[in-house]
């Protein structure tokens, strides 16, 4: 069943996309045209890193790019992730940068 | 002849063997004096992680100084796919295949960092490089390898790649190799990986059957980006690893611990008789020399070590983070990049023991003046670098990778990176930052973009090995 996956940035922007059965986020965004930011896309390197605001989001491969204190604070990764309901996600190049902070400073 | 030629014939510059013709050039002397001025530089250039929705490319940028378009990106090869972080590169062959006969280096083949696809890249015209083929993930991940980094040749026209992970992006790593003709997938280089298993950079020196690699970490580690309790948990590497070339057996694994974090680029000298490198350990921001001893073991210390520095605004002193080191083709000076601080050093090395700092040129970091050239903020720090085959020309890039780049210069995550350069010379020991060449990746058509290795066509210092 298709979900209605919303997307925020954080410029204020806003987009809605279908996420179909069995699609990832990603798949949907891309099908879409919508830019949202990728890497690897089997849930490794981070780059599509999404915060989830509202619904209900399963990672369908193990997200292992985010830590247990990634996943606590919402932190999902968007190539490996399926909605299992509509959704509300915060998107864009800036939240995976939230992951690791400069240490030193 | 011009060195933007794909190079075939070595006859033209004094090839020694009769009767045989082979890429590159017959001693590394010959192709420091004898190969013109570079005119072109690829650049590799890219998007992932940006909110730019576009995919990566091979920059090409104009370093004819004669040229309308000197100082220029004249073209940008897309990648088909998004999201592949093109970070390193190299030539399907190399002066190593000088004596092979019918070999030419005309492609670049061209590794996706977060992708694991490859790219094979026709240069034969270096103004218009084409995609020939295009080596997907899923043929990658069959031989459960992942993350493709430093390209060399191989003298028997194969092509091997230091691979940074497993299929699933965890360890171990290895070694793929391509076949130079068809650039189809061989399989794992190595017959035996022994006390290996993380991996990055690598270099080799044919006529003593010896290869070295170095470690960074694991791709679920390092991809996310730097986060010191993974340094602590022992997930960073602090080795390198001798290999032997011919057998393609591991046979030594030399443990720097707390002197040598995350070793990175590794490089031995271009004269083919010498049995010694240097890697740059990128955290501990120490230079170490590594050498083979009379029995055939392998030792090494540490000669030149950055001190951390007290930053104003932040909390823990700064280290330097060496990520980038080259020789120059006569083996007498070594450059290295301390990204974190911002600035680029020239060191003597004739006493190979007793390196001697000759200068430093800053230009952006967290501690440099300079902070900008030409009316452009540099965004980021020296990182990638690029030296003329003639050793006066020094370039480079600012970007170090995606998600460190976000953590320590967020700026470029926008504006994208450049590219630089410092005249050198040579026989004062001193370079120059010159102030009228710059790149701005900011303004790359189709958007802001980040700049990262750079080369030549017709090899440079970080490509060529000599049999």
């Amino acid at each position: 069943m298709p979900h209605t996956v919303t997307l925020e940035w954080r410029d204020g922007r806003e987009t809605a996309v279908e996420v179909r059965a069995t699609e990832t986020v990603i798949d949907a965004t891309e099908r879409a045209g919508v830019g949202v930011p990728f890497g690897c896309l089997y849930g490794v390197c981070a780059t599509c890193t999404g915060r989830l605001l509202e619904g209900d989001l399963v990672h369908v491969e193990r997200p292992r790019g985010l830590k247990p204190r990634h996943r606590r604070d919402g932190y999902v990764l968007l190539c490996v992730a399926e909605p299992r309901s509509d959704c509300r996600i915060e998107v864009g190049a800036e939240i995976q940068a939230d992951l690791v902070p400069n240490p030193w400073k | 002849m011009s060195t933007d030629e794909p190079d075939r014939s070595t006859d033209a510059h004094g090839h020694e063997h009769h009767g045989v013709e082979g890429p590159g050039y017959p001693t590394p002397a010959a192709m420091r004096t004898e190969s013109e001025r570079e005119k072109t530089a690829f650049v590799m250039s890219l998007r992932v992680g940006m909110d730019v929705d576009g995919p990566d490319f091979v920059g090409v940028v104009d370093v004819d100084p004669d040229s309308e378009t000197y100082a220029e990106l004249i073209d940008t090869v897309d990648m088909p796919n998004k999201g592949d972080e093109l970070h390193h590169f190299g030539w399907n062959t190399c002066s190593s295949s000088c004596h092979a006969e019918g070999l030419m280096r005309d492609h670049l083949i061209v590794p996706g960092q977060r992708s694991s696809r490859i790219h094979i890249v026709d240069a034969s015209d270096p103004r218009s490089p084409v995609i020939e083929r295009v080596i997907e993930p899923e043929e990658v991940f069959e031989h459960d390898l992942s993350a493709p980094h430093t390209v060399h040749c191989v003298p028997e026209g194969k092509i091997v790649i230091s691979m940074l992970g497993n299929a699933d992006g965890e360890l171990p790593g290895g070694f793929l190799q391509l076949d130079g003709d068809d650039f189809s997938i061989d399989g794992h280089w190595e017959v035996d990986r022994g006390g290996m298993e993380m991996n990055y950079d690598y270099w080799y020196q044919p006529r003593h059957g010896v290869m070295l690699s170095s470690e960074w970490a694991a791709p679920e580690t390092y991809y996310p980006g730097f986060d010191l309790d993974d340094v602590e948990a022992g997930k960073y590497g602090d080795s390198i690893h001798v290999w032997d070339w011919e057998t393609k057996e591991h046979r030594q694994t030399l443990s720097f611990g707390e002197e040598g974090l995350i070793p990175l680029e590794v490089r031995m000298p271009h004269n083919p008789e010498e049995t010694e490198g240097y890697v740059g350990a990128a955290l501990s921001s120490n230079i170490i020399r590594f050498w083979e001893d009379a029995d055939g073991q392998w030792e090494w210390e540490t000669v030149i070590e950055i001190e951390d520095r007290e930053h104003p605004d932040w909390d823990m002193p700064v280290p330097g983070l060496v990520t980038d080191l080259l020789l120059s083709l006569d083996d007498q000076y070594l450059f290295f990049s301390n990204w974190l601080h911002g600035d680029v050093r020239m060191y003597d090395v004739s006493d190979t023991g007793s390196p001697r700092l000759v200068d430093q040129v800053w230009a952006g970091g967290n501690f440099g003046d300079r902070q900008s050239v030409g009316g452009h903020d540099i965004r980021g720090a020296p990182q990638m670098l690029q030296l003329s085959r003639d050793g006066r020309r020094l370039y480079w890039t600012t970007s170090l990778f995606s998600s460190w780049d976000n953590q320590f210069y967020p700026g470029m995550g926008e504006e994208g990176s450049l590219m630089l350069k410092a005249d050198v010379y040579p026989d004062e020991g001193r370079m120059e930052l010159d102030e009228e060449f710059v790149v701005d990746f900011g303004d790359a058509p189709g958007g802001p973009a980040r700049a990262h290795e750079i080369r030549w066509p017709g090899g440079d210092c970080t490509s060529d090995v000599w049999q």
